[in-house]
């Protein structure tokens, strides 16, 4: 009986989850572009697709970009999520109302985030009108590399800071209350509390949010894809967008696989030296 | 914790009020966009309120994105249903019933959480070809469930290891198949769990775009997000249509979040935090 109970799911796991990332990986060692495809066989040619991917200077600014993109989205998301979860520990009326509103850029598809964004970044959009007021000329957010890249980060920070928050709301309240009435008996101000009881006693959350918006940044693609698409000319790709590229425009299926795996690589490292400067 | 002590809790909801505004308030510009006329929206001085309210605005919108509302609708409901069917028992059984390698599962489970959606859209777009799933609602659902499978299943788990096993060894005391005991007593107990994890499971694919462009290229197939991804592009931006279109993609995650944000909220936090 437990078996039948899991069989199903088991099933499609191996056909749908497994067969596609062992064909993935496959893929990538196979000469797999618009001609092979068609003709159905593509034959291995060992690591040219990687060799391709490794000499293009558009992936390596993708690599930096992943990681830049990832990096800065963390820092906000993480601090935004970490200040509002302080407050919320507070017990105040239309608390439950404000906590559910602010699920919600988190909860909205991505697409309705980046469209969004597209419009206040626009030339004649908000962002531009508000400094308009204030005497700035137009500035072209999105038509210009150097402001499109941190458009896409800010428009990222909007989507992911809620799940922060509530995780480490829900962390905090975890939290004996005892422990802090003992350290403002003992006379230890707002501020001293959070640094010596809530920031260690709230590792081990931190710990798994962290890790988690690791690994959820690195995979962001429809944002950028609409946003940007990762332009203008490809200064603004993610490696998940420039994978797409490769795969769905250039029809390059092997290259764009080996793009992928370098990418679960390096969600890898990015873990991995999260865990090492924990442990320094 | 109190941050405020000396302030008394009014100016603290004044405070939060005032922040959640300052947040949410890219909604309001999306919201009141979609009742103006370009020229408005981008004038060169901003306009908080449509001096004309362009209805017309959002009934040309509905009207060209209901054919594709509805492919949504089938998508998701069908993804989110499938999930639940394929990931209930599971769930159960690995964390009551103890079948051997329910450790390889889970983990696996995890790791596909790891991995890029490049990683499925490639080799799924080569093998669907073949078999001719390719631009067909079948395909998509399938597809959007290897999104929502590894999810559901983490998440479900938490919700079942809570389960008081003593009311499934009664039932089983007194007679019930394993089967009979899991319909009757296991999915009435765990229905927060189940609910959540179904609405989570809808949103998923309702707001997917990766695989839906990938995979359905026939027009009268595609679903909401990819006919709103199209409208940009291809001849300037039709904002008349994409704020509406926007706001609309958005109204079910509004709806849950408004109607189910404590389970949402125990959802996430019980997966994260267990």
């Amino acid at each position: 009986m437990p078996y039948l109970f899991i069989l199903p799911c088991v099933l499609f796991c191996l056909i749908l989850l497994l067969y596609p990332v062992i064909y993935s990986l496959t893929l990538s060692f196979r000469q797999a572009t618009v001609d092979t495809f068609v003709s159905g066989d593509m034959p291995f040619n060992g690591l040219t697709q990687y060799q391709a991917a490794l000499a293009d200077p558009v992936f390596w600014r993708a690599v930096i970009d992943t990681v830049l993109f990832a990096f800065f989205s963390i820092l906000f998301q993480f601090s935004i999520g970490f200040l509002l979860a302080l407050l919320f520990q507070a017990n105040f009326p239309l608390k439950n109302v404000c906590l559910a509103l602010l699920l919600i850029p988190w909860v909205s598809p991505v697409l309705t985030a980046a469209n969004i964004f597209k419009g206040l970044f626009n030339e004649a959009g908000p962002i531009n009108q508000i400094g308009h007021l204030i005497g700035l000329g137009p500035i072209p957010w999105l038509a210009n590399p150097a402001y499109a890249f941190p458009a896409t980060i800010v428009a990222n920070i909007w989507i992911g800071f809620p799940f922060n928050f509530i995780l480490l709301y829900a962390g905090m309240r975890s939290i004996p209350p005892d422990v802090y009435e003992a350290a403002r008996i003992d006379g230890a101000h707002y501020w001293q509390r959070v640094a010596k009881i809530t920031l260690p006693m709230l590792k081990p959350v931190s710990v798994a949010v962290l890790m988690l918006g690791t690994i959820y940044t690195v995979k962001v693609f429809d944002l950028v894809w609409i946003m940007t698409g990762g332009g203008p000319a490809n200064a603004t790709h993610l490696l998940s967008t420039y994978a797409y590229q490769v795969g769905f425009s250039l029809l390059n299926f092997g290259e764009a696989a080996a793009i992928a795996t370098l990418m679960v690589l390096l969600v890898l490292l990015l873990n991995l030296v999260q865990l090492l400067l924990r442990r320094a | 914790m109190n941050p405020f002590e000396a302030l008394s809790r009014w100016w603290i909801t004044a405070a939060a009020v005032v922040i959640t505004a300052i947040l949410l308030s890219p909604f309001y510009w999306v919201l009141l966009g979609s009742f103006m006329t370009p020229a408005e929206l981008f004038a060169t001085h901003i306009v908080l309120i449509p001096t004309h309210w362009a209805v017309g605005n959002w009934s040309e919108a509905w009207t060209r994105l209901w054919p594709h509302v509805r492919n949504s609708l089938i998508v998701s409901a069908a993804t989110s249903i499938g999930t639940l069917l394929f990931t209930a028992p599971t769930a159960y059984s690995v964390n009551w019933l103890k079948p051997r390698g329910r450790q390889a599962l889970f983990s696996f489970m995890l790791v596909t959480q790891m991995l890029p959606a490049i990683v499925f859209v490639i080799p799924l777009f080569i093998v669907f070809s073949k078999i001719n799933l390719v631009n067909t609602l079948f395909g998509l659902i399938l597809a959007d469930m290897t999104f929502t499978i590894p999810f559901a299943l983490i998440m479900l788990s938490a919700y079942m290891k809570d389960l008081p096993y003593e009311l499934v060894e009664a039932a089983l005391v007194d007679g019930a198949s394993q089967l009979r005991a899991f319909f009757m007593v296991v999915l009435p107990v765990t229905l927060p769990g189940l609910i959540t994890v179904g609405i989570f499971s809808f949103l998923i694919p309702w707001g997917d775009l990766i695989f839906a462009l990938s995979l359905i290229t026939e027009g009268g197939l595609q679903p909401l997000t990819l006919e709103l991804y199209k409208a940009v592009g291809q001849y300037g931006i039709d904002w008349a249509f994409l704020l509406p279109g926007s706001v609309l993609t958005a109204i079910p995650a509004v709806l849950f979040v408004i109607g189910a944000s404590r389970f949402i909220l125990a959802g996430v936090t019980r997966g994260a935090i267990k």
